[in-house]
């Protein structure tokens, strides 16, 4: 089985040697609109990260990166078969050598460094040669529509892949030299009506390591090719290549070809062009003269290049039949800043009491840390069950609060565990976490005092001033926040529940006003603390105003909490991304008057 | 990426240590000449046949090699190398060059030196050396001694070298003197060797100055910018992007029978950015407005590109083409456009307006026309 059909064979894994996230995402892409489960990039190597982040379709997933080649873990490697090398000429052939090393069974793949030293191909083409298909040095990859995108091979722009028809699965193989010239042709044969069956750029490096020849017979042997067409340049005897496989019969398929440099005539003496073989050192490397052999030969080469694309529409082909590309998933998406996990599921809806009884009626932590801070012995298991519950609620709120984000941007910083923990916890003040111990006194403050809750409304938020445990962005009046009820359940289990009461009375007032400043978990969670604590606990209105004055209420927060701040710092080892900077469109700047 | 040339000085005291007594002379270093003693001087830098254009004087004293110099110096040449004169019969004379091939090295061999191996073919033999077997049927074929030959080998696979010519080759009694010797380095191995280095790489042309800048701009970019000047006074300037596409579309020009109006070759790739690209169109612009042509086309083509930006280096061009919008105005010149690649759309509308406001506009076109599309507008305008 030669490689493209071992390919389309579903060995279709990449690992990718350095760092090039527009190609890399130029192939997410290109698996997505192709309909793959999963990317064929299995991870990358490289760099001090341990996870890269992409496109996958709308939505976004991290890559695996790892150091070196020996540290992809045994669970990934059975499915790498491929090696885009993206690195830099100077350490291509190093990476390129332990690749093969440690994966023995891959089936090739493409350097794609401009500079790598004529000494280091020789050698890449003694060791993998016979055994590998590798595109390159230089070039921009191989591509197998609907199966392998190898490379910048097609572009790196999305709207090309649905131009070129990357998707669609067709008859004519594309060969070339120049890497930006494969992709011309590609473009080319869609526009032409035909669909590709593969593509290689073989780099316009002296020294490929997949010789053109062996490109040449792999097109024969591919039971999907039904024609070649190749672009060459002048400088080099590539082209005497396909003569003599012609001539051999080793090639039947036809050939359409255009090998260019005919400019080299305008000159005195023979240039230099872009790529390193372009140069004519004997008069059989001119473009005129490999044109002349070509057609001797029987291949097609036409003189100029409208010729030669309109030679390429009578090429055989097949009725073509494309896929309508899910492009709308690709456009319009916006990378996220930070990476995390969910680390408890918000929309869930615990139940902590049924028909006025507790669901459990474990003791546990909470119970312990309770009784700690109270300093005495919990006389009933409303309460310790209203500490597991409120515990529990409290853990994460997800990784968009502000103290979470702290965390995670310490942590991205290189912080360590205290330090980007800190980070998080001196985040909680007014504005983020303090509220249950606000609320608390507050509804403590209501109770005691003599005013209705209309007055007591009206009175405290003259100036604008806010409700501590009051208002939600999503809930409202007619969509309750299910966590809400279930906390709210706790007061079946009491006789009497002033401060509950009086909670529900103020946001009869407020909602009365807006639909969405109900009473919040913040809010609930305070006014039930007290009503358990006085009636459960018999602690005095005394006490209590002490448990608010030495902040037991933060305590209620910064407990639980910490342990989802940890989770979100966790997460950010794990993946280690890299140093945090917001990027520049999300940052409004006041300029500096001239 | 290419193979360049080094000085003949440096080939030979990297082929030879400390046994090589050649001195090099440079125009803009004091260099100490010898006191006596019969000498060769030549001009070392990568001038072919020098023999022929009385660029090599043979058997001369220091004081005479020093008027040479002098001389020669006049001419526009800087680098020289004096080496002391091995007395020999013409009949002892080799022919022997070391080439880099995909199967390993190429070598040639003739029993004559100082010959034209083109215009002598059946002279030659042709043999390729990939182990030491190789190594040792060459040896006796050639009857080079097999310490010398391996040595070379060795010396020549190591330090990255590409290409070796020694013409004539000298043996005397088992020792090789290389009476003239050329070397093309691998440019890409410069990282890997303390042999040579940027200031061994001679440089045969005296460069357009144009070129001289985009030279020096390309040595600050991993990407791709050249720039070759074919006529001053052209009418057709090129500003192309891609190594193949920019010859695809020169060619059209050449085969439209336009050739004579072409003032420029060049290209950008391998995504430059927006201030790399002003500054290499800048360039070329500024080498059209010099053109005493009367009609002048710009053509701004490439192919549809892998992962250069089309928005982004338009914007570059746009930059320049902003800051000579008067002259070109002035001068009557058209732009004509093609292109393709990511951000395309953008990059097209970009160009489209601009050339349109300032009164600029030849023809645009993008990837789903031909690619020579431009060229072909841009040469019914100029002819």
């Amino acid at each position: 089985m030669n490689f493209i059909d071992a390919t389309r064979k579903g060995k279709e894994g990449i690992l990718v040697l350095g760092n090039h996230p527009q190609i890399v995402q130029s192939i997410l892409d290109f698996d997505f609109v192709c309909g793959k489960r999963e990317p064929s990039v299995v991870a990358v190597i490289g760099g001090a990260r341990r996870a890269q982040k992409f496109f996958f379709g709308p939505s976004e997933l991290l890559i695996p990166c790892f150091a070196d080649v020996s540290k992809v873990p045994q669970g990934l490697r059975g499915k790498i078969f491929w090696m885009l090398n993206v690195q830099s000429g100077r350490r291509s052939f190093d990476s390129t050598v332990s690749f093969f090393e440690t994966f023995p069974h891959a089936l090739g793949g493409h350097l794609f460094a401009e500079n790598i030293p004529e000494r280091h191909s020789t050698e890449l083409i003694r060791r993998f040669g016979a055994t590998k298909l590798l595109a390159g040095p230089s070039g921009v990859g191989f591509l197998v529509p609907g199966y392998l995108k190898l490379g910048a091979i097609g572009g790196t722009d999305a709207a090309m892949l649905e131009a070129s028809k990357l998707a669609t699965e067709g008859t004519i193989a594309v060969v070339s030299t120049s890497g930006g010239m494969t992709n011309e042709l590609i473009r080319a044969v869609a526009n032409a009506g035909k669909r590709l069956s593969f593509a290689i750029s073989i780099g316009g490096d002296r020294f490929p390591v997949t010789s053109l020849s062996e490109v040449l017979l792999l097109a024969q042997s591919d039971s999907k090719t039904k024609a070649i067409v190749y672009f060459g340049e002048l400088g080099g005897v590539d082209e005497y290549e396909i003569v003599e496989l012609i001539e051999k019969k080793k090639l039947t398929k036809p050939v359409l070809a255009y090998v260019a440099g005919i400019i080299d005539e305008a000159f005195d003496e023979h240039m230099q062009f872009g790529h390193a073989k372009a140069l004519v050192a004997r008069p059989s490397e001119s473009a005129r003269a490999k044109r002349d052999a070509l057609r001797k030969a029987g291949a097609l080469a036409p003189e100029t290049f409208p010729e030669f694309l309109a030679r390429m529409k009578k090429l055989p082909g097949t009725t073509v039949r494309d896929m309508a590309l899910p492009m709308d998933a690709l456009q319009k998406r916006r990378a996220s800043v930070l990476s995390t996990r969910q680390v408890v599921d918000l929309d869930e809806t615990p139940i902590f009491v049924k028909a006025k009884k507790l669901v459990s009626q474990k003791e546990g932590f909470a119970t312990k840390i309770f009784e700690s801070l109270l300093d005495r012995k919990l006389r009933s298991p409303s309460t310790a069950g209203f500490a597991e519950a409120v515990f529990g609620l409290l853990i994460d709120h997800g990784g968009e609060v502000s103290g979470a984000v702290n965390t995670m941007i310490s942590a991205r910083a290189g912080r360590d565990l205290v330090s980007s923990l800190a980070s998080g916890l001196l985040t909680i003040g007014p504005r983020f976490g303090g509220a249950v111990n606000a609320a608390a006194g507050q509804w403590l403050d209501g109770v005691c005092g003599a005013e209705s809750a209309a007055e007591f409304v009206e009175k405290r938020t003259k100036g604008g001033n806010l409700l501590a445990g009051i208002g939600h962005r999503k809930y409202r009046v007619g969509i309750p926040d299910p966590r809400v009820a279930a906390l709210a359940d706790f007061a079946t289990l009491l006789k009497q529940h002033p401060y509950y009461d009086f909670a529900r009375e103020v946001e009869k007032v407020t909602t009365a006003k807006n639909g969405s400043l109900i009473l919040n978990v913040d809010g609930v969670m305070a006014a039930l603390a007290l009503d358990i604590f006085a009636q459960c606990e018999q602690l005095s209105q005394d006490e209590l105003r002490e448990l608010v004055t030495t902040e037991f209420f933060n305590a209620l927060f910064v407990i639980p909490r910490t342990v989802g701040f940890i989770a979100h710092f966790m997460e950010q080892k794990k993946n280690d991304e890299g140093l945090f900077r917001l990027p520049e469109e999300l940052l409004f700047v006041r300029r500096k008057k001239k | 990426m290419a193979r360049v040339k080094i000085s003949e000085y440096r080939a030979k005291k990297i082929l030879l240590g400390d046994s090589y007594k050649g001195i090099l002379v440079r125009t803009e270093e004091k260099q100490k000449m010898p006191k006596g003693g019969t000498w060769v001087a030549k001009v070392d830098q990568g001038v072919k046949k020098r023999f022929k254009q009385g660029l090599v004087a043979v058997g001369v004293t220091p004081a005479q090699a020093a008027k040479k110099f002098a001389l020669w110096q006049k001419e526009g040449f800087s680098q020289f190398l004096l080496e002391p004169l091995v007395p020999h019969k013409s009949e002892e004379e080799q022919y022997l060059s070391l080439d880099r091939v995909r199967e390993g090295i190429r070598v040639l061999h003739a029993g004559e030196g100082g010959i034209d191996i083109e215009t002598h073919p059946e002279k030659v033999g042709t043999y390729t050396i990939a182990n030491d077997e190789d190594l040792a049927i060459v040896s006796s074929a050639t009857n080079i001694p097999q310490t010398f030959l391996r040595h070379v080998l060795e010396v020549f696979d190591k330090n990255f070298f590409a290409f070796l010519e020694i013409n004539p080759l000298v043996i005397q009694g088992g020792k090789a003197h290389l009476l003239d010797a050329a070397c093309l380095v691998d440019s890409a191995g410069e990282f890997f060797v303390t042999s040579w280095g940027q200031d061994d790489i001679v440089k045969s042309r005296a460069a357009h100055e144009s070129e001289a800048r985009v030279e020096e701009l390309q040595n600050t970019t991993p990407a791709s910018l050249k720039l070759s000047v074919i006529n001053p006074n052209g009418s057709l300037f090129f500003l192309l992007s891609g190594g193949g596409g920019s010859i695809v579309i020169a060619d059209e020009a050449e085969l439209e029978g336009a050739g004579k109006l072409i003032g420029n070759y060049g290209e950008y790739s391998g995504g430059p950015t927006r201030q790399e690209t002003y500054l290499y169109a800048k360039e070329v612009i500024a080498l059209m407005l010099k053109s005493n042509a009367k009609k002048k086309a710009l053509v701004i083509a490439g192919g549809v590109a892998n992962f250069t930006d089309v928005q982004k280096t338009f914007a570059g061009i746009i930059d320049a083409l902003s800051e000579f919008a008067p002259k070109l105005r002035e001068q009557k010149v058209k732009v004509f456009v093609r292109r393709g690649g990511p951000n395309e759309k953008a990059g097209l509308e970009l160009m489209c307006a601009f050339l349109d406001r300032e009164k600029l506009f030849g023809s645009i076109h993008g990837s789903d026309d031909v690619i020579t599309s431009a060229v072909a507008d841009a040469i019914k305008f100029a002819v």
